[in-house]
């Protein structure tokens, strides 16, 4: 079954490869990759000033600012610790590996730095369920734009903690494909009772975003009046009154008309 | 490269698939063609035994990980390097970009190969799956024996980086011998060679047998595949490496230690004649092969000399390896001398023919041999990939909307005046 898994596989294949390598005191070799990740980001493994037991993992996101206000720096500094370096410059984060000193626990440090992105992502999310436990529901919501014009919004309640995608779908039959698996995603906790509660609508922003100025939604109703206003005009078009003069049958016999 | 996110590079083969972001070195995955999926035991065809609900149809696997799904059917969507099915082929790609590359295909443009000979149908099914299904911004198919001819550049000045050239690519199935003027490939004069790698990891093997006592049975495959990996070269002349192993073995024979897999008992291997008997099969092939006895360099020469005359001067000066098992040592020097001699042969005679009145001009060969081999056509793909000109010829999205998928069926050359 294709689950999209939250690690990057090329970094974890790629690190796992260069620490056996380097277990198995083979030459160490130069490393340039440059591999990309969903929601635009860019991941950069090289060695550091051409020392080849040295590798350098960065990413790069554009919205890692966003991040940033939600602790990304606090939660990188926990869990990879003293292995974050300075950033490599057009990145925003780096991962120093040294595979002169390999620990015992090297497989847990690949697994780590595969999450890379996950854990650049984490923060917000842990920030918001933490206020949700503490009951701390006045704090402004997250705002992160994960890709061009499309957005992410993260709100602490009460008893829950909201989280808002909004999607453009710019082709119309993506629009109803849309609807029809927004509607099954709605569906899942009905299969499974642990699921998530998922709601969705279109036009209308859901309410937790009354007050924001959502550019996109606005967009999607125009894009909705102006197709129904078309209907309307199309439906005024006088029709062509001449009837065809001549129909033929599937056989291509004529009959002539006697009205 | 500009504010592109790199471009995806697919390299569909029979065997293995290589996938990877354009400007790298070597392609980030390396998976088998082969797509595991579950199919009903129904009466019907194909399509109705495959009808399924809800987010079945999101129940497969590709790769190694089809080979370990169990209840599932695996099948290879490409039979000699033409795609069959092309249903089980947008599902592999489809996780081919989401699971491995990790790629929103809105966000990539899209080089994928195709083996020469593809059919201009088939280049539309390609289209249609990438703009319909995957919604690419842009989509270039690129023939798999120009790319290998754009990889070797890499080793070469630029005079030397022509679209002309005759490619030999070697894997483990089967070898290809295709030459291609101007980038355009000359589809009548394709010859393929049924000796390739596998041919050598079993001809070591049957050596092995009749020899070694110490291999376990169902380890024989393995042992031969490293051994040939390691250890074999090709010689310039058989009898004179018999005679330099038998007088000095001591430095000639090699040792292999390899471990049982069951006992986990070290066993010990003698390496030796097999180390450069192994590759010369490609010279001697009736050492393996009763049924096919002509050797690649002649192969080679009666391709070139079946191609249009204009071009067989390019052709001769410009033959470029590709494939894991053209990357043996010397490969590429015993290839160019064998060859060199026919043609100097050829030219000799016929000036012996004309009486002295015609000397012709001798004829120059040039075997191209450089280390990115092995991937060449991914490496090609992904070195012209991320040329800013490659963003140019790539057909883009709103063309395909306008003129539909007959815009793929013709795929420009480009890339000679980098």
């Amino acid at each position: 079954m294709i689950l999209l898994e939250i690690n990057n596989r090329i970094i974890e294949e790629t690190l796992t490869v260069k620490y056996k390598n380097a277990l198995a005191r083979l030459k160490p070799e130069s490393i340039d990759v440059t591999v990309a990740d969903f929601d635009g980001v860019l991941f950069h493994i090289t060695n550091v000033n051409g020392d080849k037991t040295k590798v350098r993992v960065s990413i790069s996101l554009k919205f890692y600012k966003q991040l940033e206000e939600h602790g990304a720096d606090e939660l990188l500094k926990r869990v990879y610790g003293p292995l974050l370096t300075e950033p490599e410059t057009g990145y925003n984060v780096s991962i120093l590996l040294d595979l002169e000193n390999i620990s015992d626990d090297w497989e847990d440090v690949v697994k780590k730095v595969g999450l890379l992105k996950r854990n650049c992502f984490a923060s917000v999310f842990e920030r918001y369920f933490r206020l949700q436990e503490d009951g701390d529901v006045s704090h402004k919501r997250a705002v992160i734009n994960y890709r061009q014009d499309e957005t992410l919004y993260v709100e602490a309640q009460e008893d829950r903690v909201t989280v808002v995608f909004s999607t453009v779908f710019r082709h119309e039959d993506d629009m109803v494909i849309g609807k029809v698996f927004m509607q099954e995603l709605k569906e899942g906790r009905r299969a499974s009772h642990t699921a998530p509660q998922v709601l969705f609508s279109h036009k209308e922003p859901p309410l937790e975003l009354v007050d924001t100025d959502a550019r996109v939604y606005v967009h999607s109703r125009m894009r909705a009046k102006a197709g129904e206003l078309l209907k309307v005009l199309n439906r005024a078009r006088p029709q062509s009154t001449t009837r065809p003069t001549e129909r033929k049958t599937i056989s291509g016999r004529t009959f002539v008309r006697r009205d | 490269m500009g504010d592109h996110l790199p471009a995806c590079v697919i390299d569909v083969g029979t065997g293995y698939t290589k996938l990877g972001f354009a400007g790298n070195k070597e392609p980030q995955f390396i998976i088998p063609s082969a797509i595991a999926i579950k199919e009903t035991a129904k009466v019907g065809d194909q399509s109705t035994r495959r009808m399924t609900k809800a987010v079945e149809d999101l129940d497969f696997f590709i790769g190694d990980e089809a080979f370990e799904a169990t209840g599932y059917s695996v099948k290879y969507p490409v039979r000699h390097g033409l795609v069959e099915d092309w249903d089980l082929m947008e599902r592999y790609i489809e996780q081919c970009i989401f699971k491995y590359l990790r790629a929103e295909p809105e966000d990539h443009h899209f080089l994928i190969t195709e083996p020469p000979l593809n059919t201009p149908e088939n280049r539309e099914y390609l289209a249609e799956i990438m703009f319909e299904s995957f919604n690419v911004p842009g989509l270039y198919i690129a023939v798999q024996a120009v790319l290998a001819l754009a990889a070797s550049w890499k080793s070469r000045t630029s005079a030397g980086r022509t679209f002309t050239g005759i490619v030999v690519d070697s894997g483990d199935g089967v070898t290809h011998i295709v030459p291609v003027a101007e980038g355009y490939v000359i589809g009548s004069c394709i010859k393929h060679i049924p000796i390739a790698g596998r041919n050598i990891t079993s001809f070591i093997q049957s050596l092995l047998r009749e020899r070694e006592v110490g291999i376990p049975p169902e380890q024989s495959l393995e042992t031969a595949k490293a051994i040939k990996e390691r250890y074999s070269y090709i010689c310039p002349d058989i009898a004179k490496e018999f005679g330099k192993y038998d007088s000095d073995p001591a430095k000639w024979m090699k040792k292999y230690t390899g471990v049982n897999a069951i006992t986990k008992n070290p066993f010990d291997v003698d390496v030796g004649y097999e180390r450069f008997l192994g590759p010369e099969i490609f010279f001697h092939p009736e050492f393996s092969n009763a049924d096919f006895t002509v050797p690649l360099n002649e192969m080679v020469d009666e391709v070139i000399q079946s191609c249009p005359i204009d071009v067989r001067r390019g052709l001769y000066g410009n033959i470029v390896l590709s494939g894991g098992s053209t990357m043996f040592r010397d490969f590429g020097r015993r290839l160019q001398r064998d060859i060199k001699r026919s043609v100097d042969a050829r030219l000799k005679l016929s000036t012996m023919l004309s009486e002295g009145r015609i000397t012709p001009k001798p004829i120059d060969v040039q075997v191209i041999s450089h280390n990115m081999q092995r991937y060449a056509v991914w490496f090609g793909g992904s070195m012209l990939g991320s040329t800013p000109e490659f963003y140019q010829v790539c057909h883009s999205k709103q063309d395909y909307m306008e003129y539909g998928p007959s815009i793929c069926r013709h795929n420009p050359v480009f890339g000679t005046m980098t």
